[in-house]
């Protein structure tokens, strides 16, 4: 039982030390600070489990396969929060339609509207900043350029949709 | 039962098999369409893993160890699954993808104007709406959005009250 015990009591705290970092101060790379958070408890929690909790303790983790599932299970969580996050981190213009029109209720939304309200610079401007910020391209002569750490994820996409054989996306 | 390095690989290698499994479909047959690609694949490999589980677990006696094991490489095989819907939904619908594919298509780099002609918010916006409309999400009736089927609209609100408590604000754009 001490697999599911201790990842989730991981979980529960790593989640916990955000909420509280979050609201004492939002950093300006969530997901990077969220990594750092969630790793820095695993890594420091596996620690005092093999040190507070010893081979008579009903809460022992005994075998190193069983920090090691533990390990994974926590990672495939955090991952899965992670992509969650971004979505909270980040308006998704889908959810922020469905929200536009839920508002409309019965009276329904005009289909001209959302050219109103969803313009360039609201959908591609911020995104195209996040790339800056995130140094997966850089601007020089009025230009975009796409970095060498910005070549490697769009060749990771290219790669993946090429084996799929699926269309241009976005 | 204790958990051994087998255990640790069932989970591994049956998101490994969903992988495999879902590529091949799509490529043997495309008109499944990528969603129910990945949903088919995924439920396949989620039965293999269960009754692998329970074979692996029958030799041993099922006290609370084994079926906490069994549960957690359940949970791990969602959660990495979920990483994998994830994965292909951002190559197919994320902005910031999308942008970035553009500038690496582009060997002498892109101005704004030449990135708005090839991505826009028209085209992301006219997307949307289909697929919307497609799926049942929403319906179009005498030139007006309406809410058809609820499901995405319950999922905006729970996204915004875990904005408010993350972010303290309904948007990203928001003060």
């Amino acid at each position: 039982m001490n697999i599911l015990f201790w990842t989730a009591i991981l979980i529960f705290l790593s989640f916990s030390i955000q909420l509280i970092v979050w609201k004492i101060h939002l950093p300006k790379r969530q997901t990077l600070f969220l990594l750092f958070i969630f790793f820095t408890v695993l890594v420091f929690g596996l620690f005092s489990i093999k040190f507070f909790f010893h081979s008579d303790s009903i809460l022992a983790v005994n075998a190193y396969s069983e920090y090691l599932h533990i390990s994974l299970f926590f990672i495939s969580l955090t991952l899965a929060y992670m992509i969650t996050y971004s979505a909270i981190e980040v308006d998704s213009p889908s959810l922020v339609m469905i929200k536009t029109i839920g508002s409309a209720g019965t009276n329904g939304l005009e289909a001209k509207f959302f050219d109103k309200i969803m313009n360039d610079d609201l959908l591609i401007m911020p995104r195209l900043q996040d790339l800056l910020n995130d140094n997966m391209a850089y601007y020089k002569n009025g230009k975009y350029f796409i970095t060498r750490k910005g070549c490697i994820f769009a060749r990771i996409f290219i790669i993946y949709r090429r084996l799929l054989n699926a269309s241009e996306g976005g | 039962m204790q958990s051994s390095l087998l255990h640790i690989l069932i989970p591994v290698m049956a998101f490994m098999l969903n992988i495999v499994t879902q590529v091949l479909l799509y490529r043997l047959i495309p008109k499944t369409g990528l969603l129910k690609s990945i949903f088919i694949c995924f439920i396949f490999v989620l039965i293999l893993l269960i009754g692998t589980e329970i074979l692996f677990a029958g030799s041993h006696p099922l006290d609370s160890n084994a079926l906490s094991i069994i549960v957690s490489n359940i949970i791990i095989y969602f959660t990495l699954g979920y990483c994998y819907f994830h994965f292909i939904n951002l190559g197919e619908t994320a902005r910031r993808i999308r942008i970035l594919r553009e500038l690496y298509s582009a060997t002498d780099g892109l101005s704004t104007e030449e990135v708005l002609s090839r991505y826009n918010a028209r085209e992301i916006v006219n997307k949307r709406i289909s697929r919307l409309l497609h799926s049942g999400q929403v319906i179009e009736k005498d030139g007006k959005y309406y809410i058809g089927q609820p499901i995405l609209l319950v999922m905006a609100k729970i996204i915004v009250l875990l904005k408010l408590l993350f972010l303290g604000k309904e948007s990203e754009f928001s003060d």
